[in-house]
């Protein structure tokens, strides 16, 4: 019996799309506002099993500047375009769709498609990443993945059996050329594809995560942690951010808590490490998420200013990361930054973790304050 | 002593390599250890300072792991290379760690060595200092001390128990110099102020100096070395104040030499007198106010000149000064005739040199007027020279004196006001009523002729005649006698001002 999706999920999915968004990933807000002017009736989120594994599925995502996509508005089914020149090229429709990438304003793409297509509860990045080549099926090196993007203006770009560096690099020229932002299909796999090569069950990770936030949002920060199924790192008071001087993209912030510890946070498009007192205590691609300690908002990368008191909460990356040569894709290291990984989690926690599966608790637990 | 090297003293210590404070307040370190990375420091240090020769990682949280695993092997303190941009400050307090950011960490190293383990090497290498400051040549003892305490990057005071008497460097604190013993022959003090080594100064001519070596903040080990500095640079401050003495009394003596030749030839010297005076700089031409400090009591001229001479470039005019007999002379030169005003400011300003000077001397001074030329000069000096000597006897004005546009009469005159002579005039005057103290005062001044006197008073020549018989009988004087006669005249003056004679 699948799980259902129904319009008053949207809000919850939000929320659990900006936790697992780690600070980046894009506001989902115009989204929340498309999605509210074509309510739908519930629709079944079918898990990976319950389909039949030979079904070809499609992934859909926003990709560019996230700061474009508020104000270049989208049309109400952006993906028309690249959506029927994929078909074509694989000469079949495609009857279900999975999430590309479920942390940022990219949890609630797929409710932008037509609803005539079934919802596979998988995504290819269980949080929000900046690069392409982190889709879990490139990752894997999956064969026969094909890629169609917008151009602008009814054009469209499609890519079938590149490299993943290539993939980023040529969508990311077509994002430019389509006007800073464009929508992307991923297609050429089946729902059993996902079964190994995606995340499985992270929508309703997203859905359960965002659910418990907006329950326990105001409460104990304890609380809040359990309810996200992560742990507090701590709270601290923001005291400045600064540009690396060699790499203007990453910031780091200094922090500092009220009995004593001194934090760092070093972001990018996302919440990248969080160090307490020197030591690293938490890594991509474990969450951070940054929450307003007064208003208890999610605190995206640029909301993290000086004077801003904030509660740090470490959110388990998905066990599909757990695999070293996966897990270095998406640490600190891969954007080039030494000094910040911490090594993969050795064991499989035994705490509240995700219904949508096992997960893996913050790198480095906590010390007592 | 213990052996600990502070925070404190480290940044106050010469010759660290240009150490900066970057993090923490207060740190004791018993050890240094010096190492190109961390990686190569020992893993367990005990309250010690690791001076890193390698720069800082590139990135804030790099460095910040960097200052986490410094302190987990035991080091209070880390010094890197600069730029040492990245600490965090925040981190460094939160972890107890002092860091510091030094130019040339190899520098600060060997300075942290000296401190801390090799007491002997500082001093030595102090010591070698000092010989360097033997090898230059100074123009004088403030020369000397300004050249060391340079070398030794201390400052170095000349002191008595009283008095400061040169120092070189930041000013000893009054506290510091209160806490000086003067009994002993090295001693070592500290106050909050600071700390001082100090030695006896073995001068022949001057008793009761020590020569002090002393800084805001010193390690046991500076002290300790700067004591045995002390001692040794000592003789060598001791001898050059003999030397100045000397250099001082013979330049005193020729100088004071030519002004005699060039009095003795009344203000027109010849050829001979002209190029010495030309080579000192005295120049006749132009306008000059003499002046002429004497001793009231024993005084040596020679410290007097110094002094005087010292205190005259405070006056903005060429000035120039030399000891004669018991006293010292000098003048005031001017190119072109001075305003009143200016004269009068450069009075004032002398009298107040005379002024300060009565705490250490004490002194009569005479200032003569304005006047031009080589004679100009020479009879200013001679007004100077009797002004001074009136203003011995003159407490009221306090011992100060100036001829300003008083005539020679004006002179006596003045001489006759002192306080001996008044009271004496009064008494002998007493008999006679104010017509005939008048008549009388008329009378000598019109050379004891009748008619001009009875003239000068409106009156009958006879009335004169017998009013002069009636007064030299009063009087019981003969005025034909020029003994009594100038007595008497000088009594009236004193009596009866000028205007009412």
């Amino acid at each position: 019996m699948p799980r259902t999706l129904a319009s008053h999920d949207v809000p919850a999915l939000a929320a659990g799309a900006a936790l697992l968004g780690a600070g980046g990933g894009g506001a989902t807000t115009v989204l929340e506002l498309m999605l509210r002017g074509t309510p739908h009736p519930p629709r079944p989120l079918h898990a990976v099993g319950e389909l039949d594994p030979a079904t070809p599925c499609l992934a859909v995502a926003v990709m560019g500047s996230t700061m474009l996509f508020t104000e270049r508005l989208p049309a109400l089914d952006p993906f028309a375009e690249p959506v029927a020149a994929l078909e074509r090229w694989l000469g079949t429709p495609v009857p279900a769709v999975c999430w590309a990438e479920v942390g940022g304003m990219n949890g609630l793409t797929p409710l932008a498609l037509p609803p005539r297509r079934r919802l596979v509860d998988a995504d290819l990045m269980g949080r929000a990443l900046p690069d392409l080549d982190q889709f879990s099926l490139l990752v894997d090196d999956v064969p026969g993945v094909v890629f169609a993007c917008t151009t602008g203006a009814g054009g469209v770009v499609l890519l079938d059996g590149s490299r993943p560096a290539d993939v980023e690099q040529i969508l990311r020229t077509a994002t430019t050329t389509a006007g800073g932002w464009a929508g992307i299909v991923v297609g050429g796999f089946t729902v059993g594809d996902l079964a190994r090569h995606a995340i499985v069950g992270s929508v309703s990770r997203a859905l359960d995560a965002g659910r418990g936030f907006l329950a326990a949002r105001h409460g104990d920060p304890r609380e809040l942690a359990r309810a996200i199924g992560g742990e507090l790192v701590g709270e601290a008071r923001v005291l400045g951010a600064a540009p690396l001087a060699d790499d203007p993209r990453v910031t780091t912030v200094d922090l500092v808590a009220p009995d004593g510890p001194v934090y760092r946070l070093v972001t990018r498009t996302e919440h990248l490490a969080l160090s307490r007192d020197g030591r690293t205590v938490v890594a991509a691609p474990t969450v951070i998420v940054v929450v307003d300690a007064v208003t208890r908002e999610i605190v995206p990368v640029e909301g993290v200013r000086r004077g801003r008191s904030v509660l740090l909460y470490a959110v388990p990356a998905p066990a599909w990361w757990r695999e070293p040569r996966r897990y270095a894709r998406a640490s600190p290291s891969a954007y080039g930054l030494a000094g910040l990984d911490v090594p993969v989690p050795a064991t499989v926690p035994a705490g509240p973790a995700g219904p949508a599966g096992p997960a893996e608790p913050a790198a480095d637990r906590p010390e007592a304050p | 002593m213990s052996t600990t090297l502070s925070l404190a003293g480290l940044l106050a210590a010469p010759r660290t390599g240009g150490v900066r404070l970057v993090a923490g307040r207060e740190a004791e370190w018993r050890d240094v250890v010096v190492e190109t990375a961390e990686a190569d420091l020992p893993d367990h240090a005990d309250g010690a300072l690791a001076v890193l020769t390698s720069p800082a990682p590139p990135t804030p949280w790099q460095t910040d792991a960097l200052l986490r695993r410094v302190r987990d092997r035991g080091f209070t303190g880390l010094a890197l290379p600069e730029p040492a941009r990245e600490v965090s400050a925040d981190l460094a307090q939160r972890l107890g760690l002092v860091v510091l950011a030094a130019g040339r960490p190899t520098q600060l190293a060997r300075a942290c060595w000296e401190l801390l383990a090799q007491r002997d090497a500082l001093t030595l290498s102090l010591v070698r200092r000092v010989a360097q400051t033997i090898e230059y040549h100074a123009e004088d003892l403030r020369d000397l001390l300004r050249d060391l305490a340079a070398n030794l990057g201390h400052a170095v005071a000349l002191v008595d128990r009283d008095e400061v008497l040169l120092e070189v460097g930041h000013p000893l604190p009054p506290r510091l110099h209160a806490a000086v013993d003067f009994s002993g022959w090295a001693h070592t003090v500290r106050t909050d102020d600071g700390a001082a080594a100090s030695v006896r100064v073995d001068s022949p001519t001057r008793g009761g100096l020590r020569l002090v070596l002393h800084d805001r903040v010193l390690t046991d080990a500076q002290l300790a070395a700067l004591t045995t500095v002390a001692e040794v640079a000592m003789p060598m401050v001791a001898a050059r104040i003999l030397i100045d003495e000397v250099v001082a009394l013979s330049d005193v003596s020729r100088s004071s030499g030519l002004l005699g030749d060039f009095l003795e030839q009344r203000g027109v010297p010849d050829p001979e007198v002209a190029r010495r005076m030309r080579e000192r700089g005295w120049r006749t031409i132009g306008y000059h106010v003499g002046f002429r400090m004497v001793a009231r009591h024993r005084a040596e001229p020679v410290d007097l000149a110094q002094y005087v001479s010292r205190r005259l470039g405070a006056i903005p005019v060429d000035s120039h000064v030399t000891t004669r007999g018991r006293g010292v002379t000098g003048w005031l030169s001017y190119t072109e005739a001075p305003s009143a005003a200016t004269l009068a400011d450069h009075i004032a300003r002398l009298r107040r040199l005379h002024t300060d000077a009565q705490s250490q001397y004490s002194i009569a001074t005479g200032v003569g007027t304005l006047r031009e030329g080589g004679p100009g000069l020479s009879a200013t000096l001679g007004e100077a020279a009797d002004a001074a000597r009136l203003a011995t006897t003159r407490a009221s004005t306090g011992w100060f004196l100036h001829i300003d546009r008083l005539g020679l009469e004006q002179l006596l005159l003045a001489w006759t006001g002192n306080d001996t002579f008044a009271p004496a005039a009064r008494s002998l005057l007493e008999p006679l009523s104010p017509t005939d103290l008048r008549t009388l005062s008329a009378y000598l001044d019109h050379e004891s002729q009748v008619a001009a006197t009875a003239t000068a008073l409106g009156v009958h020549r006879n009335t004169v005649t017998t009013r002069m018989q009636r007064i030299q009988e009063e009087l019981g004087v003969d005025l034909t006698d020029p003994d009594a006669r100038l007595a008497v005249h000088l009594a009236c003056r004193t009596v009866v001002p000028p205007s009412d004679a």
